[in-house]
């Protein structure tokens, strides 16, 4: 129905996450009607993005350098490192703009039954991190799932001894929510995790 | 057809940008794959509830590939479990193993109570290998692939030694031939086995299970597992194995 080069187009966007048949179209015609010189930005971004990212050798996350931004300020306090899964958590984080801190990409989570275990995450650069004796508080921001729970319990178990001081992010009610629509497990952690006021 | 039943969460995955895939077992559905949509939304209502190892009431509709989460409740989250690393990777090898070894869409009621009860005894249980052993055995059974222990399958005889073949799923004594792959069998390790199979889970917590039987145990139910079903390998197992080279102090 298209010509080739359209239904390359096409086809090239329904690689995309959530794109569908539909929405590939769309945005394939969208870009057909762009001035050229938008077009060519947005390719090479594309291919730049590609081409220069690659990840942090400190910490693991997307950097154009052989240090992330986090890494490269000298403002942060390394005396505490924040430990996530994937990347992606870290810009999850910064939109916050509250925490100071370092962090630590582990590059998933421990889940037995598909076979990922210790040795696939970057548990021992975070151990060798370590050695350096900055760190004095390691937040544990897993996933609240049944993998980033029990990542987050290997790693306590693996930290405490070394005295530092080990947290979890905290589970609970969502911020302007209604109590009555609460499941019983957020409920519960809300509970268990209640403080004084 | 609408399904309203109870259901165990064996396993969940991602799907597209917010579902999730899981995989459930029903008594009388048996194994099944339900698309629960927007559940990986921090503002979906059923996101705790669908979860690896959760217990609850499920409803479900069909779907063109897969069954549709439409609701559910939590009967149980087994907490303690997901609360231990051994004890989670122990109750999610009995879901993988439940996985590759039922078929899609069969009644498993035997089957599904049988986990319950396993994952029950491994919430509550200080050893973990004994509750898998008597779990496999007992899986086993329900499956049609109980192994015959009583005598030598070829001569009759309830005389020990025995040497246990995989291939046939039964004994054979010392003085039959023995085809390759059979293993001997210590009679201590046929005493364990024969009681978790008589007796199931029932005060199993009495039972001491030594190192060298728990092994031999595991040697005969890897080997129907092959034999019979070709599970040869696990990933849940493998982590298990990981586990012990790499394990923090408790």
């Amino acid at each position: 129905m298209y010509p080739e080069s359209i239904a390359r187009l096409i086809a090239a966007f329904q690689k995309l996450p959530g794109i569908g048949p539909k929405t590939a179209q769309r945005l394939a015609l969208f870009v057909l009607s762009l001035p050229r010189e938008e077009v060519v930005t947005i390719a090479r971004a594309l291919v730049e993005a590609k081409d220069k990212t690659r990840y942090c050798k400190i910490c693991g996350n997307f950097s154009n350098e052989e240090q992330c931004i986090v890494c490269r300020d000298s403002r942060r306090d390394r005396s505490v490192i924040c430990v996530v899964e994937n990347a992606k958590d870290i810009l999850a984080l910064e939109r916050m703009r509250e925490y100071k801190g370092v962090y630590h990409v582990l590059g998933g989570a421990i889940s037995p039954i598909d076979g990922v275990g210790p040795e696939q995450l970057r548990i021992k650069e975070l151990l060798q991190r370590l050695q350096d004796g900055q760190a004095r508080e390691i937040i544990l921001a897993t996933n609240p799932n049944v993998e980033g729970e029990a990542t987050a319990l290997y790693l306590s178990r693996l930290l405490k001894p070394q005295g530092l001081r080990v947290t979890r992010l905290a589970h609970g009610l969502p911020v302007g929510g209604d109590l009555e629509y609460a499941d019983e497990v957020t409920l519960l952690r809300a509970l268990e995790g209640r403080r004084d006021l | 057809m609408e399904l309203r039943s109870r259901a165990i969460i064996l396993r969940t995955g991602n799907l597209g940008e917010a579902d999730k895939l899981l995989t459930l077992l029903l008594p009388q559905a048996g194994k099944i794959k339900a698309v629960a949509r927007g559940s990986r939304k921090t503002k979906s209502r059923f996101v705790s509830l669908v979860e690896p190892l959760n217990l609850g009431h499920f409803l479900l509709k069909p779907g063109k590939t897969f069954y549709i989460f439409i609701q559910g409740e939590l009967i149980k989250s087994y907490s303690g479990l997901k609360r231990d690393l051994e004890k989670l990777a122990y109750a999610q090898y009995f879901c993988e193993l439940c996985e590759h070894s039922l078929p899609e869409g069969e009644p498993a009621e035997k089957i599904f109570l049988l986990l319950l009860a396993a994952l029950e005894n491994l919430e509550k249980d200080a050893c973990p290998a004994r509750v898998a052993r008597c779990f496999e055995l007992n899986l086993l059974e329900e499956l049609g692939l109980r192994p015959a222990l009583e005598a030598c399958s070829s001569c009759g005889s309830k005389e020990g030694p025995f040497y246990f073949d995989p291939a046939g799923g039964s004994l054979l004594c010392t003085g039959c031939p023995r085809p390759h792959g059979s293993f001997p069998l210590s009679a201590s390790a046929l005493a364990f086995m024969r009681r978790f199979l008589k007796l199931g889970f029932y005060k199993l917590s009495v039972c001491r299970l030594p190192g060298r039987e728990n092994k031999e145990i595991r040697q005969v139910c890897s080997g129907l597992f092959s034999h019979a079903l070709g599970i040869d390998r696990l990933k849940s197992l493998d982590f298990l194995q990981q586990l012990a080279a790499f394990s923090p102090p408790k």
